[in-house]
């Protein structure tokens, strides 16, 4: 009965979980502090409902986001709930009474706290070159997030999908801790978790999953036992040390681990990029492994409240020796920063006006009280700063002895909190707050480093040759029926039995190589018959593919396209058996029209043939169009290579689809985005490009 | 045609000289080359060393200039104009052969059937 046994199992974990819900109760209620009780609430609601949605959920991608959002919850009620037991000590331990000789100095001095922020999180991949260039095979995707803590607070970024064809994982969240003291540890933990949609069985039975795994593959079925045994690979895979206490509820479903974590603390701290070293848990042989280079960068600042706040404020009179010979001015004093700043007024503070008098406070200065002056009343302090090589003393007098007992106290925190916070009270160091999230926000697919390298395309000559093409071709359209093909024709002609003569072979030569050297093809596209008329100056290439190219093409080849369904007499000797032509659909129409409309492609530019094209020889043509389904070889024609190449740049982009650029069947994709996946076919290592020149 | 690094790359080649046509404002060769030390040498369908990162043409535009001058498909680029072509990218390549001030382009290019037919025509002449 081996499901008596699971249920069971369960019941004792809920048991657990109410008792330890009553225990965490208790000693919220003993310490009188709600405040943790109604965090640990909230958070154990956003928990159930992250795994309701998780059982719920169908998609692979809302089924990842709940899973993270499962363990961000876990985590933070991890931490609030040993939160809550170290104040349960503390009180006890105040309780108890402490020996004499126990008793530190009780009013010790605290540093002021701060905010400390991370941002532009970037975690290098170490790909070996083989996995890089390799086209074929599914291509391994791991989604990965990080979970910041420091003291109380957890955050963690958004969730990024990874795979082969990105050089560094890249968080763009920049966060930002509020109430972090200068003796911060700031842990980062990478979770990760696979992504394959086969292997999302969380609730395969056991005998089951042994089966498949041992009869699928040797590779396939590791992974898949791997991914159903998460343990193996992390022990701690609900991300608490005490899994006892509130164990995560087992939901079926993809499951994060531990992939890697590191500390960061007041060291680490500079107003620019730094890399940290990780330390990598997991190893190969797990299904959520990342090839890591072992390091981080990032930018951590830090803004301690006495570098943003005014520590200090009141009225002063403020003399400077060696000047004007003993005028007091009075002055309305702020301490803040790394000076104090006496203004006129008290308003001039709000109102921005520059201050009369800036006194430098950092680590140089030297401040002491005087001896009681008989000049004036309450005590003199003295502020020594070293300028170049001068040394300039500023007297400031107060109104009481009580007074000058706060300031000097100020200053004293002011010191203290500056030793404490060391390099962050130099200079004020910049937190940009992270703007509230924008609904949808645009992010280009991350690609590889090389998609995102720019090129300047002023020299192209593709765009040009594909407007002269375009030119010639409209200029072919109106002498076809004098039989004057140039010599350029036969390049754009299909059936050309009785075309000039010319070889078939150049045709049938760009034919090959079309072949998709990677399995990810998507079925949606539908080749056109090449029995299309090629006379019209047809770029009959599949249809869903052309996409690149910055042609600048003239819209008049789109008129002849209207004249598509009735062709005129003289075509129909090469429109021939249009019986075997496959329906059009209407979406493989307008897919037609946008490619006339979009010209001639792009000179041809880019073209990847895989095989040599001496086999493509022996490629009779008639065979091609007859299949059009599995052959996705394209009817030649320059801009059809070019349609290859975005094909096969749809490949390397892996489950990346062009397609989804194209919005509706009517439309034409913007110039820009055309471009864009111009450059990256050209960009792409695993094609082997080719140019016409 | 594999090289050994380090070494001198010696090669029998052949002068190909051609002429740009003028399309309005282009010239050009007709024909279209593949390869480059930022490709993937491995895809390469017509050489015989697969990790030779060459200029290969790969395909020659029927009646085109190239074609006219005798450029075949499958021939390996060496120089043209005296630029090398051995070790550049694909785009430098490019850019070298499409230059918009050169009428004409003189290659130095190589094939297989070159070393055999030198070879024949020695076999055939021994030295004296």
């Amino acid at each position: 009965m081996p499901t008596d046994k699971y249920a069971d199992m369960e019941e004792k974990l809920w048991i657990l979980e109410d008792l330890n819900m009553m225990y965490i109760r208790q000693i919220a209620l003993s310490l009188q502090d709600s405040d943790i009780q109604k965090k640990i609430d909230h958070e154990i609601r956003m928990r159930d409902g992250a795994c309701k949605l998780l059982a719920a959920c169908s998609q692979r991608d809302q089924a990842l986001e709940a899973a993270k959002s499962l363990q961000t919850c876990s985590t933070r009620i991890m931490a609030y709930m040993s939160e809550l037991q170290r104040m349960k000590e503390a009180q006890v331990m105040q309780n108890v009474p402490r020996r004499a000789s126990d008793a530190g100095p009780m009013d010790e001095r605290l540093p002021c706290k701060g905010k400390v922020a991370i941002s532009d999180l970037r975690i290098p991949l170490m790909w070996k070159d083989t996995e890089y260039f390799k086209n074929k095979g599914e291509l391994h995707r791991c989604a990965v997030f990080c979970l910041l803590q420091l003291g109380g607070e957890i955050f963690d970024t958004d969730m990024v999908i990874v795979d082969r064809t990105l050089t560094d994982i890249c968080f763009d969240n920049t966060i930002v801790f509020n109430e972090a003291s200068p003796g911060f540890e700031l842990r980062v933990e990478l979770y990760s978790c696979c992504s394959e949609d086969d292997y999302s069985a969380g609730s395969t039975p056991r005998k089951l999953a042994s089966k498949l795994s041992s009869s699928l593959g040797r590779s396939a079925g590791k992974k898949f036992r791997a991914a159903m045994e998460p343990g193996a690979c992390s022990p701690v895979s609900n991300g608490g040390a005490a899994p006892l206490l509130l164990p995560v509820p087992s939901v079926p479903g993809p499951k994060y681990h531990l992939l890697a974590h590191t500390t960061l603390s007041l060291s680490h701290v500079q107003d620019s990029f730094r890399t940290h070293d990780l330390t990598i848990s997991g190893n190969e042989e797990c299904s959520y492994w990342l090839p890591l280079y072992g390091s981080m960068c990032c930018r951590l600042a830090a803004q301690p409240n006495c570098m943003t706040q005014q520590m200090m404020g009141g009225w002063l009179k403020v003399k400077q020796c060696g000047g004007d010979p003993q005028t007091w001015t009075k002055v309305y004093a702020v301490l803040k920063a790394t000076s104090l700043f006496c203004y006129q007024q008290q308003e001039d503070v709000e109102a921005n006006v520059e201050p009369a008098l800036t006194i430098g406070i950092n680590k140089e200065t030297r401040i002491r009280a005087s001896e009681r002056d008989p000049h004036s009343k309450g005590q003199n302090i003295c502020i020594s700063n070293r300028y170049g090589g001068e040394e300039v003393t500023h007297t400031l007098n107060t109104e009481s002895r009580e007074d000058t007992h706060r300031w000097m106290e100020a200053f004293w925190q002011h010191f203290y909190d500056m030793s404490q916070w060391k390099q962050c009270c130099d200079d004020l160091m910049k937190i940009e707050l992270p703007s509230p999230r924008k609904p949808a926000p645009v992010t280009p697919k991350q690609g590889s480093l090389y998609h995102e390298m720019v090129i300047e395309s002023s020299d192209d000559l593709g765009s040009t040759v594909s407007d002269i093409l375009a030119r010639r071709m409209q200029e072919l359209e109106l002498r076809s029926q004098l039989g004057m093909s140039p010599t350029w024709m036969p390049v754009f002609e299909e059936n050309c039995p009785k075309s000039t003569g010319f070889p078939v072979r150049p045709c049938s030569s760009r034919l090959s190589g079309h072949s998709p050297h990677s399995p990810h093809r998507h079925p949606s596209r539908s080749p056109v018959s090449p029995h299309r008329c090629p006379q019209l100056g047809l770029l009959s290439s599949d249809a869903s593919l052309t996409s690149d190219t910055d042609s600048h093409c003239s819209t008049s080849p789109c008129s002849h396209r209207h004249g598509w369904p009735e062709p005129p007499s003289n075509f129909s000797l090469l429109s021939s058996s249009p019986s075997r032509l496959r329906p059009r659909t209407l979406s493989l129409d307008a897919k037609l029209s946008t490619l006339r409309g979009r010209g001639y492609g792009g000179g041809g530019t880019f073209q990847c043939s895989c095989q040599p094209p001496s086999s493509s020889l022996l490629t009779p043509l008639p065979a091609s169009s007859r299949s059009p389904l599995s052959q996705r070889s394209t009817q030649t024609t320059l801009s059809c290579s070019s349609s290859t190449s975005s094909n096969s740049s749809s490949n390397s982009e892996g489950s990346h689809s062009p397609e989804s650029s194209e919005g509706g069947p009517f439309s034409r994709p913007s110039p820009a985005r055309r471009s864009l996946r111009n450059l990256r076919a050209r960009l792409d290592p695993r094609n082997w490009l080719q140019s016409q020149v | 045609m594999s090289f050994v690094p380090g070494q001198p790359v010696t090669a029998i080649v052949q002068r190909i000289e051609i002429q740009k046509l003028r399309q309005g404002e282009n010239l050009i060769l007709g024909f279209s080359i593949g390869g480059g030390i930022d490709q993937d040498p491995g895809q390469n369908p017509f050489s015989e060393d697969k990790s030779d990162k060459g200029i290969y043409v790969t395909r020659i535009t029927p009646g085109g200039p190239a074609e006219v001058a005798g450029l075949k498909m499958g021939d390996k680029i060496m120089q043209v104009n005296g630029w090398d072509m051995t070790m550049v990218t694909h785009d430098q390549a490019r850019k070298k052969l499409t230059k918009r001030k050169e009428d004409v382009v003189r290659l130095l290019i190589t094939r297989k059937s070159l070393e055999e037919t030198v070879k024949q025509s020695m076999g055939c002449h021994p030295k004296q």
